[in-house]
């Protein structure tokens, strides 16, 4: 299903921190939403979801670090169960292993709290919990700047397997223009809380239009970093 | 594992400090206890005679050292040992204290959920409004009201002006109220301002967006995710909150002229009743290192990161 959101705009104490923006995603497609920091990626990026969410689309979002996406008093397994009553689902533990499987998660004692397991895994188990109910959008958010450069560079390379066999669309909020490129066929450029720029990602690369899209593609090096 | 053990052992080296510091404090305390106890005993000038009996009863002449072993190696086996003035055992007395004590205080701590719990959440519902400020306002007048004064100003209103409630003495179920009340609402007003902080700051963790997000309800959030968070300062100020029941026991208790631990340790006190006067203070150490383990096992329940820290 094509994802439709038009007119996403946020006000805080008066103020807006998003100006009205269109977002138009295709089924499997990949977007990369970039920008400086403070932007309005992050912002754009949570309005979409619960934009969607609220009309009741199934929409899932990985947030920057696993430490905003888990209790440190609760066990991975009440996370899991938890997520599953949320989706109406009945514990199953054969799903479960085919997501561990597919992300590569060792799984470790699910008894544990989160704090037991690495970092790695933990945002691995976080990805799983956003694809337990198969959204039709992926939205993450920064989601490798916790882990080290090798851990998310294989974090993605699995992601994006699975989500190429499931038509899953995903939309990448990052700052690092070099994991966006390799990943994703269009992108999203955010400055002072406006979308500026939204054109294949080759298009900007080449001929950035804006001060911001050009300010990104300065850092080209960055594309030669494995991730 | 260890470190378990270790709360153990350190709360025996509190228990055996408290004994030395307490035998020792009243060991060299100006006057002559003796005397003191002869007074109390016979209301009387008494002859040097009777002073060395008493002395030689109560081990006063034996030494520092040789006094506290032989005062302590019976209270090791539950022996409080009889009182200085009436010859009598201390333990069945101290037992009918606090058979009048725990009911009071129990209640006191009931009374200050019951109002401190619906306060806060009513509070934090909408934080800086009106209701938020009229909760911290209530919690700040009740901190800062003695229990001595509130006792006053609740036996003028309940017991003198409407004559609804008896304020003195213990002979009814109904006596305990006013006491009760009156520590109740001291313990509503310091449990009212840590909830509402520590339900603030459990409903601004991190992660909850993510949760609710991921579609769970905020009913289930507030069960699961928020009320263990919130629970840690209420937990951490339980320990504390029972210095000031006991505390404020003692006062309310001589305020409604209540028998009770408070009536006990005064009177002790007054009489220089050494035995009794130890039993209740050992007593009162028992009960809060044992609480304090308590909370401490409790702390590692909810939180083991908590144990691991500390070892």
């Amino acid at each position: 299903m094509t994802i439709v959101a038009r007119g996403l705009s946020v006000h805080r104490s008066g103020r807006s921190i998003l100006y009205p923006t269109d977002i138009i995603i295709e089924p499997g497609e990949r977007v990369g939403l970039v920008g400086a920091s403070g932007s309005g990626k992050s912002t754009l990026g949570h309005a979409l979801v619960d934009t969607l969410r609220a009309r009741g689309q199934s929409v899932a979002l990985v947030p920057q670090s696993p430490d905003d996406a888990l209790d440190p008093l609760r066990s991975m397994q009440f996370h899991w169960r938890e997520a599953e009553r949320a989706l109406g689902l009945d514990p199953d533990v054969v799903r479960r292993d085919a997501l561990f499987e597919a992300l590569r998660i060792e799984a470790g004692d699910m008894r544990k709290r989160p704090w037991a397991w690495s970092r790695g895994m933990q945002q691995r188990f976080v990805i799983a919990l956003a694809l337990l109910g198969a959204p039709d959008l992926l939205v993450m958010d920064e989601p490798t700047s916790a882990l080290d450069p090798v851990v998310a560079a294989g974090t993605m390379n699995l992601l994006d397997a699975y989500l190429k066999e499931r038509q899953t669309a995903l939309l990448l909020i990052t700052h690092d223009l070099g994991l966006a490129a390799a990943r994703v066929s269009r992108l999203i450029v955010m400055d002072a809380c406006h979308v500026v720029e939204n054109a294949p990602t080759e298009t900007v690369l080449a001929t950035p239009q804006t001060s911001a899209a050009k300010a990104l593609c300065a850092h080209r090096n960055w594309l030669e970093l494995p991730c | 594992m260890a470190s378990v053990l270790a709360l153990f052992l350190r709360a025996s080296v509190v228990l055996v400090c408290t004994a030395l510091a307490t035998f020792s404090l009243l060991w060299h305390a100006p006057g002559d206890p003796a005397l003191a106890v002869a007074i109390a005993r016979y209301q009387a000038v008494v002859p040097d005679a009777v002073l060395d009996q008493i002395r030689t009863e109560a081990g006063f002449n034996t030494g520092f050292w040789t006094a506290f072993a032989s005062w302590l190696r019976p209270l090791l086996q539950g022996d409080f040992g009889q009182s200085a003035v009436t010859g009598r055992d201390v333990w069945p007395e101290l037992v009918t204290a606090i058979g009048y004590t725990v009911p009071l205080a129990v209640l006191g701590l009931l009374i200050g959920l019951f109002f401190s719990i619906p306060l806060a959440l009513l509070a934090t519902k909408k934080p800086g409004g009106w209701l938020d400020r009229l909760a911290v306002a209530l919690a700040s007048i009740g901190a800062a009201i003695p229990a001595y004064w509130l006792g006053l100003l609740l036996i003028l209103l309940f017991a003198v002006q409407l004559g609804w409630l008896p304020a003195m003495g213990a002979r009814t179920s109904a006596h305990v109220i006013l006491p009760a009340l009156t520590l109740g609402l001291g313990v509503a007003a310091s449990l009212t301002r840590i909830l509402r902080s520590g339900l603030l700051e459990a409903r601004g963790q991190s992660f909850l967006p993510a949760f609710r997000r991921r579609g769970i309800s905020r009913r289930a959030l507030e069960r699961d995710h928020v009320a263990p968070h919130a629970a840690i300062p209420v937990i951490t100020v339980f320990g504390l909150e029972l210095a000031f029941l006991l505390e404020g026991a003692v006062m309310v208790e001589v305020i409604f002229a209540r028998p009770g631990l408070g009536t006990f340790l005064v009177s002790a006190i007054e009489a220089r009743d050494f035995p009794k006067v130890q039993a209740v203070v050992i007593l009162t150490a028992v009960l809060f290192v044992t609480v304090n383990l308590l909370i401490d096992l409790l702390y590692r329940a909810i939180d083991p990161r908590i144990g691991e820290r500390d070892a």
